[in-house]
């Protein structure tokens, strides 16, 4: 049965992909500002890790479907997505501002 | 990134004495201002909903029951939830900000809030609206 397995190269390219934007783009890290961005229209993707609570991960992709946002669930918990952000924290969920130099946003959001 | 706290927009009320009640935006302070140096908007809503009308009610008791309680709030956007729905009133000439400054000019602004809100629930739109929301 072939199900839809994130194979390694696609899972580092978006480590990749996240490391060029940490380097030169704008970004916000965490639920509360998260939400923020989204309310502002300034979120252009959102990321969230695969051990946020469900509650919490609803309401953010409720809320990017009311603002038309695409939304990629990382394959990994909070403690990798914070090392793949180049931090020394947990990070839940981010929003991507400006992408810099990335081209994150043009090839994930097919991703849900 | 498609700005959706707009007026019209029907939300869920989450902190404060009217959690879990609907409302609807009227007006959105993105920016804040001066008192609010936050996201807010000015939101009327229901403070008692409509109760459960069945065939055997009489006419006197559908309109005890059709009847509505409003109320109105400036909100800070952390403390409500937005929703898929919308909510066309024309609220926009009754309630302002300045309706908010003195009690008698609330009241009178609820009032004409309740009337419009109980006239739009008569004719059986927006259902989900005016169902209260069970938690």
């Amino acid at each position: 049965m072939v199900t839809a397995k994130k194979t390694k190269k696609t899972h580092e390219s978006i480590n990749n992909r996240l490391a060029l934007v940490m380097k030169s783009g704008k970004y916000t890290l965490g639920y509360k500002t998260v939400l923020k961005s989204l309310r502002s229209s300034k979120g252009k993707l959102i990321i969230i890790a695969n051990n946020c609570p469900p509650l919490r991960k609803s309401e953010i992709e409720y809320y990017a479907m009311l603002s038309k946002v695409g939304v990629h669930h990382f394959n990994g918990n909070n403690v990798d997505l914070g090392t793949a952000c180049g931090k020394y924290f947990r990070v839940c969920c981010l929003s991507i501002i400006d992408p810099g130099d990335s081209d994150i946003i043009k090839s994930m959001p097919g991703d849900q | 990134m498609v700005k959706f706290l707009k007026p019209n927009k029907a939300v869920v009320l989450l902190q404060g004495r009217y959690a879990g009640r609907k409302a609807v935006i009227i007006r959105s302070f993105d920016d804040g201002t001066r008192d609010r140096p936050y996201g807010h908007c000015l939101v009327a809503g229901i403070a008692k909903y409509p109760k459960k009308v069945i065939r055997k009610d009489s006419a006197k008791k559908t309109a005890k029951k059709s009847r509505v309680k409003a109320f109105i709030k400036l909100v800070n956007y952390n403390h409500i939830m937005p929703t898929r729905y919308t909510l066309d009133v024309d609220l926009k000439e009754v309630v302002s900000v300045d309706s908010l400054q003195s009690r008698d000019k609330k009241v009178t602004a609820a009032k004409e809030t309740k009337a419009r809100l109980e006239e739009r629930f008569k004719t059986g739109k927006n259902r989900w609206f005016f169902t209260k929301l069970r938690f």
